[in-house]
C-alpha cells in the first residue's frame, strides 16, 4: 500500500458556501507525530480513536471533557467527505442533550433549523402529519426534539471543541493499514504523508465507518442484508423557500410514483431524497440535466436552485454478533449498518460514543474494573439490535416486494386516507430515540425507569439562578451521581457523605423551592420536573451517560449492592 | 384463542363477504381483502391473539 497523496493544507477555520461547488470543508494540519520523531511513549496509549467522523469525535470530545488522553487517527484532512456530501442531517433531542453536555449545543442550534411538523403525501393528498411539540416524551428536556444541520458543521464544532479541552492528540492524514491483538494491547499500523510507524494501545476503537478494515483484520462475525434500494440524494438551495416541514411521499407522482423526501437543513439548503427504480444506473439518475428535470417536475419550471451537491445512494442492514473483539471495540458504522429512515445511524453513533466515554474513563482512572467495559456491548448491542429491526420494517415498507407486500401497503394507504388506525401502519420512518437497556448487568431493575435515559431537565441552583441535569453530569466526570430527594435525618446524611469516601459517587440532594438545604451540594427542583423525569423516587442513582442505573425509596442493605453492581464493581 | 364457532349469524357474513367481492376483478379483490385483513386486526388489537390468528390460518392447510 502506498502512503496516501494529500496536498499541504493551510488551516482554515471556515465552512464556505461555494454554490453549484458545495461546501469549502475547513482542513487541518498534519503535525508529526511522536514516533516519527524519535520520541516515541514508553508504555502503549491508553485510548487510540481510529476515525473522525461524528462518533469517534464524539468519543473523542467526550474523553477530553473527562480528562482521558487519547489519540484520535483520521485518514483525511478535514471534515465530512471530499466532495462535500452532508452525509447525517438530522439530530435528536437525546444527540443534542449530548453536545449540550460537551458544550457545542450553542454553535448546532445557532446554525442548524428546528423542526416540528412532519407531512406525509401519497399521490396527491396527504395522509397524515405530526406536530412533535405533542409529544409528551420531548417535554422534559431543554433541547428541542430535532434539529437538522449538515453532519460536517457538528464535526468541526467538535473538533474545535476538543482543541480548546486539549487530551487529544488529533492525528489527521494517519491512515491505519494494519491491526494485531497482543494479550495486553493492540498494534496499530499507520500511514502518513512523512512515512510510517506503529503503534500501541490499550484499547482501540474503531470508528472507521461502514467500510471498516478492522471486521476482516478481527474477523468479526455478523449478519449483513444487501438491498436493492436505490436513491439519488440532492442537496439543493432554493431562491425561494419552501415549508420548514419535513415532507415524505410514500408514491410521489413527480417521482414516477416511488417515495421521495424533502427535509431542510443549514444555509438554507434541502435534502431531497429521490427514490429510483431498483435497475437504476447510479450515473445517469445523479446527472445534473436528469436531476434538474426531476427538480422541474417537483417545484414547477420556475424553481430556482443552485445544486449544492448530487449523488447515487444504497444502503445493506448489517449487525456484529458482538461489539467488543479482544481490545477493539466498534461502534458507530462499524458497530451496525441501517437504513438512513428514522435517523438512527448518526444519532446512536453519538449514543454509542456518550456510553463508552464515561466507561473507559473510570476504567482508565481505576475507578472501575475492565469487567465494566463488557457492558458497552451488553447494552449498545441491544440498542444496534432494535435500531437493525426498527430500520428494516420501514425499509420494508417503502421498498415492499411485488406481490402481496405492495398490495398490502396499496390497503394501507387507502385506510390511511380515511381512518386514524391505518395511520400507524405508515411507516416512513420510526425516529430515533434513547434505546432503553432492558437486561444490562450494571442495572437494577426496581422501578420502570431504570435502564433508561433522563432528560436534560432544567433546575435551580439554591440561589435560584438557572441551571440543568447537564451542569450536574459535568461536574460528577465519571462518576455516579446520587440524587437524593426531598429532606432526610442526619443519620442518612452521614451515610451518604462517608459513601462519596468509598465509591465513585457524588451525591446531590433534591429540594423544592423552600424546603432547608441539608446536604452539602443542593439543588432545587423548582417545577418538579426532575422528580417526574426519573419517576418520583426516594433516590436515583444516574450514571454520566444520564441513564439510571438504579433507584429507591430508603438507603436499605441493597443500596450498597446497587451502587456496585453500576460500576462493575462486584 | 377461540377456535369454537363466536359468529351469531355465520352464513350472514358469509354471503356479505362474497358480495362484498361481487363483480371485483382479481387485483380489486385481493385490495379489498387485504383493507379487511387490516381493518378486522385492528378491532382485535391485542399482540399475541393477532400472532394467534396468523399462526392459526397458516396452521390450517
Amino acid at each position: 500500500m502506498t502512503a496516501p497523496a494529500y496536498q499541504d493544507p493551510a488551516y482554515t477555520n471556515g465552512y464556505e458556501f461555494t454554490g453549484g461547488a458545495g461546501y469549502a470543508l475547513p482542513t487541518y494540519p498534519f503535525k508529526t507525530p511522536p514516533e516519527l520523531a524519535g520520541v516515541s511513549p514508553e508504555k502503549p496509549y491508553d485510548v487510540v480513536i481510529v476515525g473522525g467522523g461524528i462518533t469517534g469525535l464524539t468519543l473523542a470530545c467526550s474523553l477530553a471533557q473527562l480528562g482521558v488522553s487519547a489519540v484520535l487517527l483520521d485518514e483525511d484532512n478535514t471534515v465530512g467527505v471530499k466532495g462535500a456530501s452532508s452525509r447525517g442531517i438530522c439530530y435528536t433531542q437525546r444527540s443534542l442533550e449530548i453536545f449540550d453536555k460537551l458544550g457545542i449545543y450553542d454553535r448546532i442550534k445557532a446554525k442548524g433549523v428546528e423542526w416540528h411538523v412532519g407531512r406525509t403525501f401519497a399521490g396527491n393528498d396527504e395522509i397524515y402529519n405530526f406536530n412533535l411539540r405533542d409529544r409528551d416524551d420531548f417535554k422534559w428536556s431543554q433541547q428541542p426534539a430535532f434539529i437538522n444541520i449538515q453532519q460536517f458543521y457538528i464535526e468541526g464544532y467538535l473538533v474545535e471543541r476538543i482543541a480548546a479541552l486539549g487530551h487529544i492528540d488529533l492525528r489527521w492524514q494517519s491512515r491505519v493499514t494494519g491491526c494485531a491483538q497482543g494479550a495486553d494491547q493492540v498494534t496499530l499500523d499507520v500511514e502518513t504523508p512523512e512515512g510510517a510507524y506503529t503503534l500501541q494501545a490499550r484499547h482501540v476503537i474503531d470508528a472507521t465507518g461502514s467500510n471498516t478494515p478492522f471486521h476482516k483484520w478481527c474477523a468479526v462475525p455478523m449478519t449483513s442484508i444487501k438491498r436493492d434500494d436505490r436513491w439519488c440524494i440532492a442537496d439543493v438551495r432554493f431562491k425561494e423557500q419552501p415549508p420548514t416541514e419535513r415532507h415524505t411521499w410514500i408514491e410521489a407522482p413527480f417521482n414516477d410514483n416511488r417515495a421521495v423526501w424533502q427535509h431542510l437543513m443549514a444555509d438554507d439548503v434541502w435534502r431531497i431524497d429521490y427514490q429510483m427504480a431498483p435497475d437504476a444506473d447510479p450515473a445517469y439518475v445523479s446527472r445534473e440535466d436528469v436531476l434538474r428535470e426531476r427538480l422541474r417536475r417537483q417545484f414547477g419550471t420556475d424553481a430556482d436552485c443552485d445544486i449544492v451537491w448530487v449523488g447515487p445512494y444504497s444502503y445493506r442492514s448489517q449487525l456484529l454478533d458482538h461489539l467488543i473483539v479482544g481490545r477493539v471495540f466498534f461502534m458507530g458504522d462499524t458497530a451496525k449498518v441501517v437504513s438512513p429512515f428514522g435517523a438512527r445511524g448518526g444519532n446512536t453513533g453519538i449514543a454509542d460514543a456518550d456510553n463508552l466515554a464515561w466507561k473507559l474513563a473510570a476504567v482508565v482512572k481505576r475507578h472501575a474494573p475492565d469487567g465494566l467495559l463488557q457492558s458497552f456491548n451488553d447494552e449498545r448491542h441491544e440498542a444496534a439490535t432494535v435500531n437493525v429491526a426498527v430500520t428494516a420494517r420501514t425499509t420494508r415498507y417503502l421498498r415492499p416486494a411485488d406481490g402481496v407486500e405492495r398490495l398490502f401497503r396499496d390497503a394501507t394507504i387507502r385506510l390511511a386516507k380515511h381512518y386514524p388506525f391505518a395511520r400507524a401502519l405508515v411507516n416512513t420512518g420510526r425516529m430515533a430515540e434513547a434505546n432503553p437497556y432492558t437486561r444490562s448487568p450494571i442495572c437494577s431493575y426496581q422501578s420502570p425507569q431504570v435502564g433508561k435515559s433522563v432528560q436534560n431537565v432544567a433546575i435551580n441552583w439554591v440561589d435560584g439562578s438557572p441551571a440543568q441535569l447537564n451542569d450536574l453530569l459535568r461536574w460528577t466526570a465519571d462518576h455516579l451521581l446520587l440524587l437524593w430527594f426531598g429532606p432526610t435525618n442526619q443519620a442518612t446524611l452521614q451515610k451518604l457523605k462517608q459513601l462519596t469516601e468509598l465509591a465513585p459517587v457524588r451525591v446531590v440532594q433534591v429540594l423544592d423551592r423552600s424546603q432547608p438545604a441539608q446536604a452539602r451540594e443542593t439543588v432545587r427542583d423548582s417545577h418538579g420536573h426532575l422528580a417526574a423525569a426519573c419517576g418520583h423516587p426516594g433516590w436515583v442513582l444516574l450514571r454520566p451517560d444520564s441513564y439510571m442505573s438504579a433507584s429507591g425509596t430508603r438507603l436499605d442493605a441493597g443500596f450498597l449492592k446497587q451502587l456496585s453492581t453500576a460500576m462493575a464493581l462486584s | 384463542m377461540n377456535m369454537a364457532p363466536n359468529f351469531k349469524d355465520a352464513d350472514g357474513f358469509y354471503e356479505q363477504l362474497l358480495d362484498a367481492h361481487a363483480g371485483l376483478d382479481e387485483r380489486a379483490s385481493a385490495l379489498l381483502n387485504a383493507k379487511l385483513i387490516l381493518v378486522m386486526a385492528n378491532q382485535i388489537g391485542d399482540p399475541a391473539l393477532l400472532t394467534a390468528c396468523i399462526a392459526a390460518a397458516k396452521a390450517a392447510d
